[in-house]
């Protein structure tokens, strides 16, 4: 089955009343079913815990992932609802990229990679994102 | 024609640019409309986008009557 690919966006906030060491289970559990589904995971990047901007069942603090991947849209209907299923993912949000999106992540990819690089290069009174 | 401050609108209106959206929201956390921010069609399209995005992701509130 030579199915068409598209690059995927997933953003999901787990419940973080849970342990680390589940938050980090279900993490592990989502990026292998998308691995296992067929698609090229690009990126996990965890954002961690974040103060939600409203409750959510009752919680005011969500842990929040967002990952890229490449795959055929056969999976994602099968992704999401297993996201759905699972009571401690209380929200989640995938976007297929279209080439607007993709030049606009890469963009800030090279962004972030160019601060990085001229991190070591320069002193600590440089004001970026992270310190 | 082109905005009052030196703001430069991104060819993609990013869900995950709070910052960026959070300018565009009044206290209660409603769009402002066009006539207001004299942001592009095209922008403010995408605005409501990434904001209804960003809402379903908790990273801005529905509704915010924060009084203080």
């Amino acid at each position: 089955m030579a199915t068409l690919q598209n690059t995927y966006e997933l953003t999901y906030i787990v419940n973080s009343v849970i342990s680390d060491e589940q938050v980090k289970d279900l993490v592990a559990r989502v990026t292998a079913y998308v691995a296992e589904a067929g698609g090229d995971i690009i990126e996990v990047a965890e954002w961690g815990q974040r103060r939600l901007a409203f409750p959510i069942q009752k919680k005011r603090n969500g842990y929040y992932v967002n990952m890229y991947f490449r795959s055929s849209g056969v999976m994602i209907p099968r992704l999401e609802r297993s996201l759905e299923i699972d009571d401690n993912v209380l929200r989640y949000l995938t976007l297929r990229m279209d080439s607007k999106m993709i030049r606009h992540y890469e963009e800030s990819k090279t962004r972030q990679a160019i601060s990085y690089a001229a991190l070591p290069a320069r002193t600590e009174n440089d004001d970026e994102d992270d310190d | 024609m082109s905005t009052n401050t030196t703001f430069r609108e991104p060819a993609y209106v990013d869900y995950k640019d709070v910052e960026l959206i959070k300018r565009s929201l009044n206290e209660q956390g409603k769009i402002l409309p066009r006539r207001i921010t004299n942001v592009s069609a095209k922008f403010q399209r995408q605005l409501t986008t990434a904001v209804k995005r960003a809402r379903h992701l908790a990273l801005i509130p529905f509704v915010s009557d924060s009084l203080k």
